[in-house]
């Protein structure tokens, strides 16, 4: 008895340090997509893919920096060939899984184009340990959920690199 | 004893020991299935080497898979960022 309790106390130590990973899959969705793109990387692929990132490039060197630290990325984006293929209300089911920790950082609603972006705030880490991105267009749909301690001036410093746009990391949280 | 009588001696005609031919047959017959050891050896070793390069190849295939899919992410990521970003700027002009 004393040792349960020892070990679910240990546990309740050790969980806010844990990042939360999300359900993000929508049942059905991928049938209606006319472009459907997968990720699914956890710790395991994300330590292979790291070796497979050249610290001899500085560009790989920033991807490698920040994808040692993650514990996975997922991302699920789907393109619809008409507007209104998807039920916006299936976004809840991923919204509902976002505990207490997790604060809406960004909250846009627009005619065409809705975004919210929430950061996993932990007590006691300085940094997000996770993040997710709700993009919901009327013939897209992007999901991204990532996992792990995020620190955002690694993430600028990838900026016109691998596709990526120029983006202020000061863009993405003044706004709420 | 001068070298002719030593040569003569060291020379001469021997009976061989019993059952040498015996022997000399046997080996004979063993013989073949040595050769297949070193061939077994060899074959063991092409799989060895050919399962090792197979694996080899198949990780690095399934890592540069991992880093693409790292980078597609972080590019999704990164774009979805900057498409909120100019959202938001859109708004609030």
């Amino acid at each position: 008895m004393r040792k349960t309790l020892f070990a679910l106390l240990i546990l309740a130590m050790t969980a806010p340090l844990h990042a939360q990973r999300l359900t993000i899959d929508i049942p059905g969705l991928a049938d209606k997509a006319k472009e459907v793109v997968d990720i699914t990387l956890d710790s395991q692929m994300l330590r292979l893919a790291s070796k497979f990132l050249s610290a001899g490039d500085s560009d790989e060197r920033a991807v490698k920096a920040i994808v040692s630290k993650l514990e996975g990325i997922y991302v699920r984006s789907y393109e619809f060939d008409s507007e209104h293929a998807y039920d916006p209300a299936v976004l809840d089911k991923v919204r509902a899984q976002l505990g207490p920790s997790w604060k809406k950082i960004v909250n846009v609603r627009g005619r065409q184009e809705n975004s919210e972006i929430y950061f996993d705030m932990r007590a006691g880490s300085d940094q997000p340990v996770g993040l997710v991105v709700i993009s919901a267009e009327p013939r897209e749909l992007t999901i991204v959920n990532i996992v792990g301690p995020i620190d955002l001036d690694q993430l600028s410093h990838l900026e016109g690199e691998f596709g990526i746009p120029h983006m202020s990391k000061k863009g993405a949280n003044d706004h709420e | 004893m001068n070298l002719d009588e030593e040569l003569k001696l060291a020379l001469r005609r021997k009976e061989p020991p019993p059952r040498f031919r015996d022997r000399v047959l046997a080996a004979t017959k063993q013989r073949p299935r040595k050769i297949w050891r070193p061939l077994a050896a060899a074959a063991l070793l092409t799989l060895v080497i050919g399962g090792t390069t197979a694996r080899y190849v198949e990780q690095r295939r399934e890592g540069e898979r991992a880093k693409e899919q790292v980078l597609l992410a972080l590019r999704i990521t990164s774009q979805k960022l900057h498409d909120t970003r100019e959202h938001i700027h859109e708004l609030s002009k």
